[in-house]
């Protein structure tokens, strides 16, 4: 485990300039007045502590030039950091507020021998993070507890401890290495604990009955009795390759031909294994840190390699985001962060290629979601009520979907096609729409003339009506009530109007034209004038 | 034994695929129309069907939007209706499979006044909703790219379209893809002026009062359909009939009751009366 410590991530806010080489501090407000959280070396020169009070430290060093701190930027300036960071490896991790939030881990296990050796990509870290102008100080060691505490407290910077010793060189080190919180550590020194190593040899049980749990967890984290989970910044992958360059990249075709030959690499290790790439991310370094991502879902899992190098282009046309490639990309990483089972399977002959279509089908939703947006493409989906406009709804295509079982869907559609007549509109308006004018029998005739959109239509024929109430479940439990009262709530009248049954009738005007009609509301039993609506089309 | 020389030349595996398709007998469907299986139809049409390679351009009549919409989901329908029983290739299209998509590209501008695709009415109309994959284009550049995209992927068994402008070059575009495709794309085309174009045929669909059984209750959706170009073919006009069980078109009959004729007399002028105050 790799642990990195910056000291001035702190973003210093742009209002006035400053001169870097006086006093500097970042305050924050607190108890009792604005305290330092951040400073530079000068003020570290002159004296002065983190969390002390801005009032004394204005005083100890006489000229001090003070902003406000800004955690949010902070904050987004560590993540950016921690992203360029999964460069050496995909699991990185910034710290939490309990370890100073203030740098990263790296889980560099069988990532070091890339670089030849973990002395080689410290070197090579921190030569770029100079180049940033960041001071660092970094240490490698077994467990992130002890690779924290050596980056902070150890006397060589980059230092890196030999495996399986963390005991020995944690030992020297003060107690506030353990990560512990400010009392703990202070009751700690006032007890005469200075040192880890003074911990290290005393009996387990009377720091579990004096302190905190956090004490005895904080030690055996550091030498690696037990293990310390880290959330990574971004999701690990299943499938992760990287290319670094000599010279850096700009244009979208170089990018583009970099991903198609990294998923060559990627779909060798996908053919062994049997499986597909489902989701992809393709993560642009740029050379001043900042580093861009593209998401890519497919719809089948997939392996091909021209097929994912089209939709690059398409995702890198759609969002632009060779545009502000600065200096150019420096190292190009493509990773499958879900992959599915995708098993060999047999061509067929005399089938006409269905496996075939299915795929290019997908390979089509793929293109038309990467330039449309992922919600673009949908299908429909029945859902079990009888209220017209909830029996449905727009779902995503996914792979499911699209190799669903014909034997089914062709019951079904004969069972369906059983009932003689259609009774379901082919248009479905968004809203139901008030009809006007309407000449209706009342109370349950069926409608004989009405005006909709300004066109007047004369009924010739009406069916129905097909009654619809509404689910028992969305019923309004004030209905009862106000229905004896005759007298509805004005705050539940939309609830109310919803909750109303519905008579629905097919009607057919002089023109030929059809449509679907109701009239809401139960004359005197739910309501004393029941309105009408349009809902729907027929064809 | 003789080899066959395509697997002896060092070709890709999909070509290899595509020739053996071609040597096997019956594994690749020549017939290239869909016969409306209505001799009055047929006859008009130059392959004795709707070509499937190629554009068909449906124009609704004035507030008949949902008519037209109803023609195509009809026709789509009948592309996939299976053969009759004891035929090998009948009356209906039976070249696609069942689970063979659809693609519907519905933009989202100025459709929305007259309402959303409905699945349970697609159903109601013999098109399994499952079929069909819904494309929402937010602009018109991008309905033509994704019309186009769909019907070059290969991947669809037919591609309907929303399309309200459409210039001749445009037009030549979509149909010269269709063409490559053998695929056949029903474009929409809810516009006033129609420009010339370059699509086989263009129907104009209209209502009609709806076909009744004995109780007069409404059992078939009927319109009033004409020819109004086709390439290598005749015009004409017919009421058409759809059975949505049978995935079969009908002309309607006759009108041998004299008070029923006066009716639908009455309603053919009432319609044309209300074109013209439309006009």
């Amino acid at each position: 485990m790799l642990a990195a410590q910056t000291k001035q991530t702190k973003q210093q806010p742009a209002d006035k300039p400053i001169a870097p080489d006086r006093p500097f501090v970042l305050a924050v407000a607190s108890a009792g007045g604005p305290r330092i959280a951040a400073m530079n070396e000068a003020a570290e020169a002159a004296g002065l502590a983190v969390g002390e009070p801005l009032a004394d430290a204005r005083a100890k060093a006489g000229f001090l030039q003070v902003r406000a701190a800004d955690p949010v930027a902070d904050d987004a300036a560590l993540r950016r950091l921690t992203l360029w960071a999964t460069r050496y490896t995909p699991t990185a991790s910034r710290y939490d507020e309990a370890s100073g939030a203030d740098g990263f881990f790296l889980d560099v296990e069988g990532a070091s021998h890339l670089f030849g050796g973990e002395d080689k990509l410290v070197a090579d870290l921190a030569a770029r993070l100079h180049r940033f102008d960041l001071p660092v100080r970094l240490a490698v060691a077994d467990t992130a507890g002890a690779a924290w505490a050596a980056s902070r407290f150890h006397v060589q910077n980059p230092c890196i401890l030999p495996p399986g010793r963390q005991a020995e060189a944690l030992a020297p080190l003060p107690v506030e290495a353990l990560r512990l919180a400010p009392d703990t550590c202070a009751t700690l020194r006032r007890l005469g604990f200075k040192t880890v190593g003074a911990l290290l040899d005393k009996p387990r049980a009377p720091f579990a009955a004096r302190f905190s749990r956090e004490l005895l967890r904080r030690l055996d984290q550091a030498l690696g009795r037990i293990d310390e989970p880290l959330i990574p910044i971004v999701a690990p992958p299943v499938y992760h390759s990287l290319r670094y360059l000599l010279e850096p990249v700009v244009t979208q075709d170089a990018v583009v031909a970099l991903a198609s030959r990294l998923m060559q690499t990627l779909a060798h290790v996908l053919t062994r294994d049997d499986v597909g790439a489902r989701v992809l991310k393709l993560s642009l370094y740029r050379v001043d840190g900042e580093v861009k991502t593209l998401d890519i879902a497919l719809t089948l899992p997939t392996r091909s390699v021209p097929h994912v190098a089209r939709l690059m282009a398409l995702k890198l046309e759609s969002a632009a985001a060779t545009d502000d490639a600065g200096f150019g990309f420096e190292a190009v990483g493509l990773a499958v962060t879900r992959a599915e089972p995708m098993p060999a399977r047999q061509t067929e002959l005399t089938s006409a290629g269905l496996e075939d279509r299915t795929e290019r089908c997908a390979a089509l939703i793929d293109k038309l979601q990467q330039r449309l947006g992922p919600s673009s493409v949908r299908r429909f989906e029945a859902v079990a009520s009888h209220i017209p406009e909830r029996a449905e709804r727009l779902a995503a295509v996914n792979g499911a979907a699209l190799q669903s079982s014909p034997p089914e869907a062709a019951k079904d559609t004969q069972a369906d096609a059983q009932t003689d007549a259609p009774t379901r509109p082919l248009l479905l308006l968004p809203h139901a729409e008030p009809a006007e004018d309407v000449m209706a029998l009342v109370p349950e005739g069926p409608p004989r003339r009405f005006r909709w959109r300004g066109t007047t239509y004369e009924i010739e024929h009406a069916e129905g009506p097909e009654r619809i109430a509404t689910e028992w479940r969305r019923a309004p439990p004030v209905s009862a009530h106000s229905r004896v009262s005759g007298n509805p709530d004005r705050l539940c009248e939309d609830r109310e109007r919803q909750a109303l049954t519905r008579d629905y009738y097919l009607v057919e005007d002089s023109g030929g034209h059809r449509f679907w009609l109701f009239r809401q509301g139960l004359f005197d039993r739910e309501t004393q004038n029941a309105t009408w609506f349009v809902h729907g089309l027929f064809a | 034994m003789t080899q066959p020389a395509i697997i002896a030349a060092g070709r890709d595996r999909a070509a290899v695929v595509q020739e053996l398709r071609r040597l096997l007998p019956g594994t690749v469907d020549l017939r290239t129309a869909v016969p409306f299986g209505l001799p009055a139809l047929d006859s008009c049409l130059p392959e004795g069907g709707l070509a499937y390679g190629a554009l068909h351009e449906i124009v609704p009549e004035p507030h008949a939007i949902s008519a037209a919409l109803g023609f195509i989901a009809a026709l789509l329908a009948h592309f996939f209706s299976p053969p009759p029983c004891g035929e090998g290739s009948g009356v209906g299209g039976g070249r696609f499979s069942k689970r063979e998509k659809l693609f519907f590209v519905l933009p989202a501008y100025g459709f929305r006044g007259h309402g959303r695709l409905y699945g349970h009415g697609l159903r109601a109309l013999g098109l399994h909703p499952e079929r069909l994959i819904l494309v929402e284009t937010a602009r018109r550049k991008d309905t033509l790219w994704a019309i186009e995209e769909a019907l070059r992927s290969g991947a669809p068994a037919a591609v309907a379209g929303i399309v309200d402008k459409l210039d001749l070059k445009a037009s030549q575009r979509l149909h010269l893809a269709a063409v490559d495709c053998g695929l056949p794309l029903l474009l929409l085309r809810p516009a006033h002026d129609l420009e010339s174009s370059a699509a086989a045929t263009r129907w104009r669909v209209g209502t009609a009062a709806a076909a009744r059984d004995r109780f007069g209750l409404v059992i078939r959706p009927r319109w009033h359909v004409s020819l109004e170009r086709c390439r290598n073919g005749r015009p004409g006009e017919w009421s058409v009939e759809y059975d949505h069980v049978a995935h079969r078109f009908s002309l309607a009959a006759a009108l041998a009751d004299p008070a029923h004729a006066c009716r639908a007399n009455q309603t053919n002028e009432a319609a044309a009366g209300r074109q013209a105050h439309c006009a």
